[in-house]
């Protein structure tokens, strides 16, 4: 038996479930699931299919004691649900990985077809008979990632040996377009983008942070922010709604943008959110357990609009 | 697209609803009202026929529309009425209406209670809240038809007594001698002599003979669960009892999706079902 | 059987497009290979390899349609409502649908287009329905997602297709199934052939016998359904995605003064607002009580209801699902045990 296998196994001691992945036999890849006895964690694996954050399921098993094994980037969101208290420390148990970059399958699979192997050794990944270096077909977040060391955890469980050393990605393709976008230009550039939208919500569904889920004022007839109407613009004021209660509170888990089935690069707009908060108040949305979060505090002597 | 002239109520186009115009509003209680309304056009009033236990959706074109038992019986020709309960958005709006305004309706729609099949039998029926409001439509059609059924009998519960509604229809029932008509309220009430205690309990305090008879019951989930114990525990089949079920609908006529409990739609299967259509589907809350 | 060569494609679409919108599969631009049904253009590039994201549902459901138009308008003392109709008369020619896209056309023709008693006709599917043509791209390969061979005709079903196009060296046999097939493939550009069909793929199958007596007798372990779903994270991706599923939500929307129109658009039985009462009650509030509807709904209601099943197959579904759920695990827990 492996030890990260072991390591699970021994969590069931102090916890009713663990979250982790196993391999599905159709796709090849893992799938998230849930582990209910140490029997069951036999078949938990880790490697660089393991792209979800299973943080998403913490806030919606808050009445029990749940194990959950975590990525660096993952631990962040448990950070940042513990530090606005949507998730109770005391009965979570992290078990943390050290994440080799994961590779962005569904991209891979939008390239060669769904469920075809993909083998990740020696740096190289190979699929259909096609090699490329690792950072080619890693998932935009793992491209600099600061955060191999899991920001909250209480057991590790392995995973890769050193840090992933892919530099951050250049801006390429739209990234680099949209970056020199006049605002007219972007206006222009989401209204094509969010024609496609179906709002089927898979971004706010996928989201580790979008706990309100069923309550989402994207979808909420009172107040009526957006109609229910699947068309450009009032999806993408949807949308809008979502990311603007995204502020200071999204680590960058990229989740909304894989989730997307049509392809909408949501991340641009996060990220540049997440910039400005960065630079306004130095936080990045999961910085620790006890960080406050600061557009969750309310501080008179705070100066950080200039106006004080 | 282009644009099409309009015909009857439901056939050709059924997402369509008929303009019609309110002309009287009834103050039932606390968040009760009735509307009482004919459509614009003076054909589709005459024309206009249903079964006691149909139900049709009516709203404020630019608001949206909700779907309501028809509460008048279907011998009044004059109007129809719907009772609706102020709960959302929808009923919100509604409620501000005064007569003289403007709904637009698609009636009549679903299943109503298979009178014709209960003649000569014995006659239960269970209602609470809102839930009276497609029995109103029901127990004034047999009150139309009296002398085709046996024994009538009515209970009507609610929490308070400003929560029983049709107050004026009531003090006819409670005078007329061919029907035992008997109003209860959960708890004791100044002012209030009728009966006092849940529906169930008032049942059980004066049981029905389950031979030869037929029990209807409307009512919120909580009421109707309760109920239906009381009455089988009193030896009535499933396939005596019979009830009218609201769920949210959108569309009305089956292709929408969300009213359904297992296989059955509630708009066109239903809403009225027997119990022996539904089997446990329905005392468990959750389909 | 006729054949086309692949060169004359292009010239077929573009003969069509002078009579009718034409629809293919093709790369949405900025994406790396995200395919989905459009409308084509002269010149356009079709992809026909990889599998579209969505379905072309929309042709005949859009994701959001105009019912009527309202507006109010004085009448002595206060206003009347004058309501005017909507009649889509569209004529599109859909290049590329898969055979399991076609028969969720014909599927869905059971509910919409149904002449039984107690049903409604839909005057805005049908308006859509009957300008539309299908031509279909056999399937000769599939990937692991796939699974129409659960169904009685697999990768072969002819059902929704108005003319089927095989894939053969140098171009395309094309076999008409309907009258509207026919008459596309007596034009010019075809010529007969006795070449045989090719071989078509052979998908994984999904053992589906008795499963409408097993969901019936699954329905109240609602335990059974909270863990066989624990994964799912109640999105709309596999409802919108599928090409059956055909649930909406009705809205209004106000154009500005006392006007304005009622809207259909797409909605999901995975979402929790789905069946959310006014009064707070929901009838299906976990995602258990969900995913066992939409379930039931393809393989035991509909079937019940419209002689259907309510799935054909395509696998969208699984190759989308954000949580990596799939769907065949779920059917396959339920006939097990």
């Amino acid at each position: 038996m492996n030890e990260f296998v072991q390591t699970i196994k021994q969590t069931f001691k102090e916890v009713d479930l663990v979250l982790g992945w196993v391999r599905s036999p159709a796709a090849g890849v893992a799938v998230p699931a849930c582990f209910h006895t140490p029997a069951q964690a036999d078949d938990a694996v880790f490697d660089s299919t393991c792209m979800h954050n299973l943080v998403v399921h913490l806030p919606r098993l808050a009445g029990k004691k749940v194990g959950i094994v975590a990525k660096g980037c993952d631990a962040r969101s448990i950070a940042q649900l513990v530090a606005e208290h949507a998730v109770d420390r005391s009965r979570v148990i992290v078990i943390g990985v050290h994440c080799p970059g994961m590779i962005d399958v569904k991209k891979a699979w939008r390239c060669f077809g769904f469920g075809k192997r993909i083998s990740d050794a020696g740096g190289r990944v190979a699929m259909e008979g096609k090699t490329v270096a690792r950072e080619e077909v890693l998932l935009q977040k793992c491209r600099g990632c600061r955060d191999w060391e899991p920001v909250i955890c209480d057991v590790t469980a392995g995973g890769a040996t050193k840090a992933a050393t892919a530099p951050p990605a250049e801006p390429a393709g739209i990234r680099k377009r949209f970056a020199a976008m006049s605002p007219a230009e972007r206006r222009q550039f989401w209204q094509d983008q969010f024609s496609r939208c179906i709002r089927c919500y898979a971004c706010r569904e996928a989201c580790p942070l979008c706990f309100c889920r069923d309550q989402c004022a994207m979808q909420a007839r009172d107040p009526g922010w957006a109609t229910a109407a699947i068309d450009a613009s009032q999806s993408w004021m949807a949308q809008l709604i979502r990311i603007s209660h995204m502020a200071g509170r999204c680590s960058g888990c990229e989740e909304c943008e894989r989730a997307c089935p049509v392809g909408i690069p949501l991340m641009l707009l996060l990220e540049e959110q997440n910039a400005v908060i960065e630079e306004l108040f130095g936080y990045r949305a999961g910085a620790g357990p006890e960080v406050k979060p600061p557009l969750l505090t309310f501080n008179i002597k705070d100066d950080a609009w200039g106006e004080s | 697209m282009s644009t099409v002239p309009r015909k009857g109520i439901k056939a050709a186009e059924p997402l369509v609803p008929e303009p019609a115009t309110i002309i009287d509003v009834i103050k039932e209680g606390p968040n009760i009202r009735s509307f009482r309304l004919i459509f614009d056009d003076p054909g589709i009033t005459t024309a206009f026929s249903f079964a006691p236990g149909q139900i049709g959706l009516m709203g404020i074109p630019g608001v949206g529309e909700s779907t309501f038992a028809i509460s008048s019986p279907p011998s009044q020709r004059d109007y129809i009425q719907f009772s609706v309960m102020k709960t959302g958005f929808v009923t919100s709006a509604i409620h501000e209406l005064a007569a003289g305004d403007a709904v637009a309706v698609r009636a009549p729609l679903g299943c109503g209670f298979p009178v014709d099949s209960w003649k000569g039998k014995n006659i239960l029926i269970v209602g609470g809240g809102i839930g009276m409001a497609p029995l109103r439509s029901l127990l004034m059609h047999i009150l139309d038809r009296r002398k085709e059924f046996g024994s009538l009998r009515v209970f009507y519960g609610a929490r308070t007594p400003a929560d029983l509604c049709f107050a004026g229809d009531r003090v006819q029932w409670e005078n007329r001698d061919d029907i035992e008509f008997i109003a209860t309220v959960d708890e004791k009430h100044p002012g209030w002599s009728g009966h006092t205690g849940l529906v169930p309990q008032v049942i059980a305090a004066q049981p029905p003979a389950p031979e030869n008879a037929v029990a209807v019951t409307c009512g919120p989930p909580v009421m109707i669960k309760y109920t239906l114990a009381a009455l089988q525990q009193l030896g009535f089949t499933e396939a005596q009892i019979y009830t009218t079920l609201e769920r949210k609908m959108k569309c009305g006529i089956g292709l929408c999706g969300r009213c359904n409990i297992g296989a059955k739609y509630v708009c066109i299967d239903g809403p009225v079902f027997s119990l022996d259509e539904l089997k446990n589907r329905m005392v468990d809350g959750r389909w | 059987m006729r054949f086309i060569a692949e060169e004359n494609i292009p010239r077929l679409l573009g003969r069509l497009a002078a009579n009718a919108a034409v629809w293919a599969p093709q790369v949405v631009k900025d994406t790396v290979n995200t395919v989905l049904f459009a409308p084509w253009r002269a010149g356009g590039e079709i992809e026909t390899g990889a599998y579209s994201a969505l379905s072309a549902k929309e042709l005949v459901l859009p994701a959001t349609e105009r019912l009527f138009s309202y507006r109010y308008r004085r009448a002595g003392e206060g206003e009347r409502i004058g309501i005017k109709g909507c009649a889509p008369q569209e004529r599109v020619v859909i290049f590329g649908m898969r055979a399991c896209d076609a028969k969720a056309l014909a599927v869905l023709d059971a509910l919409f287009l149904s002449r039984s008693a107690g049903s409604y006709n839909d005057p805005y599917y049908q308006g859509r329905r009957s300008g539309l043509t299908v031509i279909t791209l056999a399937c000769t390969s599939c990937d692991s997602a796939c699974f129409c061979s659960s169904f009685e005709k697999g990768a072969a079903e002819t059902a929704g297709s108005d003319l089927i196009f095989y894939p053969v060296s140098g171009g395309y046999l094309a076999g008409p199934v309907s009258e509207k097939g026919k008459e596309l493939a007596a034009v010019d550009l075809f010529q007969d052939s006795s070449q045989e069909k090719p071989g078509l793929a052979k998908t994984a199958k999904v053992e589906l016998v008795g499963i409408q007596q097993r969901l019936l007798e699954r329905f109240d372990d609602i335990d059974f359904w909270r863990l066989a779903t624990e994964v799912c994270l109640s999105c709309g991706y596999c409802s919108y995605a599928c090409p059956a599923c055909h649930c909406f939500n009705i809205f209004d929307e106000t154009d500005g003064d006392r006007a304005g129109g009622r809207y259909r658009c797409w909605d999901a039985c995975m979402f929790y607002a789905y069946t959310l009462e006014s009064s707070g009650h929901n009838p299906r509030p976990e995602a258990a009580h969900r995913y066992r509807n939409r379930l039931a709904h393809k393989f035991s209601y509909f079937p019940l209801n419209r002689g259907e099943i309510l799935c054909t197959g395509c696998g969208r579904c699984i190759r989308g699902c954000p949580a990596g759920l799939d769907f065949r695990d779920v059917i396959r827990a339920v006939s097990a045990g």
